[in-house]
């Protein structure tokens, strides 16, 4: 069952006399427990598109749907959807992290004796309890965006929207941020993330989707699409011997035949193509001392940029 | 519904409480108001709306003008100062209309307004040992022009939206709100008269200067034209509000500055 249906999304926006087609034809969904990573440059469209989901920004075509209902039609719908939005003022400052959670509560439509109720479970899981009665402007980064998710989660909602929430936090506050997100999609929900942190990405996300000027031109598995674009390119490593190059260490028979398998020898590695290959080049180097076999591994930064400018040069 | 209500009268006397250094100064300026008022009720000129020179009706006059301007400032206000810091956005996603929400903190934010200035007079009262009594009939004029207010300030916090930055605006909204408050409608005739029921919240001030300077008593029929008046403009008010914010939504602009 998808929590989010988003189909054929279109946004332009006018400003000064010229036409910015912000979002073109963007259509995804998100199931429970599923955590897809939005990725794009700036100025993608990331952000337009999350607002247009949140019900923020009117689409000029397409259509959202949120657990079975149109947020721009229904606003029963909001009450499936949680959002921390770009920026780092999601929650009142002149508030403590209590008065936060049970003002929000009641705005998503909870009673005020569940709102305190949640606040409260929510606090202690988010280890906030200690604050929870200094207002959050005197709280540090981390401890207001942790806050800002929390509050997006009182009402306990199927989708949750995250526009860079790891912007602006330090290396430890960022491990957090990445464990409640994983916690909170193990727990059910459907997550939407954006992120220029790529490796965050990788580690997170079960599905990424890559925008570019308004349009998706990836969209797979996470472990999938890295598995793709790694290949099957395996290197190999030597044990280095004192006084002798390497090439003096292979001898030059084992040079021509490694070449006649298609390796090839970039300083003092060997690179083969396929898993086959690798066995007939291990023969080949037989009986030589070997430090190091790795297999190839694409990262989602490569794979993110490969993307970005193969639509570039389009 | 009252959940919400609850909710939004304990942000805004948690705002008041917090952050009383900055009321202080409007308690303070409305402390020394009424105090001048009450050491010189016989010699008031010019300023505020008059409904005669009885202490008790400059009091109402007084208090009549600084609510309204109070009440049109507010929502406008909100939404400047929500955008400004940053949860605007977030008052949008909720299963209640941003309509709703705005309105129900700004009744609380009048309710505790109301307050502060009940406190003042009482001290003031107090302490001069001069007591006004007030005739419950008073409240339901007073009610027409609250709601009248309440949908000139939601057509204002829909130009807020739309123009993000309208502090000029509400300049000139005051200076028509003196116009419209102290007009003597009730002793204009045939299509003038046709006006002054058209215009929004004069036919309650009217009817409360009546009340106050005149002494007469409440006429129903009049009291019914004000409150259709009152009703009138909040529902235009609020269609504005509604046309405006959707609007703002289309040009993706609800937090932008
Ligand atoms: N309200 C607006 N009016 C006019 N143009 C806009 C508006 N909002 C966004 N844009 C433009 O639309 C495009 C998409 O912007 P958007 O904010 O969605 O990008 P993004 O992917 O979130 O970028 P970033 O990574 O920088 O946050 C940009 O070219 C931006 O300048
Ligand atoms: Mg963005």
């Amino acid at each position: 069952m998808h929590v989010l249906e988003v189909q054929s999304l279109q946004k332009s926006y006018r400003s000064s006399g010229k036409v910015v087609e912000a979002v073109r034809d963007v259509s995804f969904s998100i199931s429970a427990q599923e955590v897809l990573a939005f990725l794009g440059p700036n100025g993608a469209g990331k952000t337009t598109t999350i607002k247009m989901i949140a019900g923020l920004i009117v689409p000029d075509r397409g259509s959202v749907d949120i657990a079975g209902r149109d947020p721009h039609r229904n606003s029963r719908a909001l009450r499936s959807l949680g959002a921390v939005l770009e920026g780092n003022r999601n929650i009142y400052w002149r508030l403590t992290p209590e008065e936060n959670l049970e003002y929000f509560g009641v705005l998503r439509g909870l009673s005020g004796r569940v709102a305190r109720q949640r606040a409260r479970g929510l606090l202690d899981r988010f280890e906030l309890s200690h604050k929870r009665k200094t207002t959050v402007q005197t709280l540090s980064r981390g401890m207001q965006q942790k806050l800002a998710i929390a509050v997006a989660l009182i009402h306990e909602p199927q989708l949750l929207l995250l526009d860079e929430p790891t912007l602006g936090l330090d290396v430890e506050a960022t491990q957090t941020v990445k464990q409640l997100v994983r916690e909170i999609a193990q727990e059910g929900r459907a997550i939407l993330l954006t992120t220029h942190q790529l490796d965050l990405a990788e580690e997170l996300s079960d599905r990424v989707a890559i925008i570019n000027k308004g349009k998706i031109v990836a969209q797979e598995n996470t472990a999938d699409l890295i598995r793709q674009f790694s290949g099957m390119v395996y290197q190999i490593e030597l044990e280095e011997e004192i006084n002798r190059s390497f090439l003096e260490v292979l001898g030059r028979e084992r040079v021509a035949n490694l070449q006649s398998l298609g390796a090839i020898l970039d300083g003092d590695r060997i690179y083969v193509r396929e898993t086959e290959l690798l066995y007939q080049a291990l023969e080949i180097l037989n009986p030589l001392a070997i430090a190091r076999i790795e297999k190839d591994q694409a990262n989602l930064t490569d794979i993110f940029l490969k993307f970005i400018r193969e639509e570039h040069h389009a | 519904m009252l959940e919400l209500f609850i909710a939004q009268l304990k942000w805004s006397s948690i705002q008041y409480r917090r952050y009383a250094s900055e009321a202080i100064g409007g308690v303070i300026a409305l402390t020394a108001t009424f105090y001048g008022l009450f050491l010189s009720a016989s010699y008031i000129g010019g300023g505020g709306v008059q409904f005669g020179d009885r202490l008790d009706s400059v009091i109402v006059g007084y208090v009549l003008w600084s609510l309204v301007i109070f009440i049109m400032g507010g929502i406008p206000g909100t939404l400047q100062r929500e955008a400004q810091v940053g949860t605007l956005e977030q008052l949008f996603i909720s299963p209640f209309n941003a309509t709703q929400i705005l309105l129900f903190r700004a009744i609380g934010d009048l309710i505790i307004q109301t307050f502060l200035i009940s406190i003042v007079l009482f001290v003031i009262m107090l302490t001069t040992g001069r007591w006004l009594s007030f005739s419950p009939a008073l409240i339901l004029p007073f009610i027409s022009v609250v709601l009248g207010a309440y949908g000139i300030a939601f057509a204002a916090g829909g130009l807020a939206l739309i123009f993000k930055s309208i502090q000029q605006l509400l300049g000139i909204f005051n200076f028509a709100l003196l116009f419209l408050l102290t007009i003597p409608t009730e002793s204009w005739s045939g299509t003038q008269k046709l006006l002054g029921w058209i215009l929004p919240m004069t036919t309650g001030a009217g009817l409360l200067r009546d009340l106050m300077a005149r002494s007469q008593s409440l006429n129903l029929s009049l009291l019914g034209l004000a409150l259709a008046n009152g009703l009138i403009y909040f529902a235009i008010g609020i269609t504005l509000f509604r046309w405006a914010e959707r609007e703002t939504k289309r040009r993706g602009k609800l937090a932008g500055y």
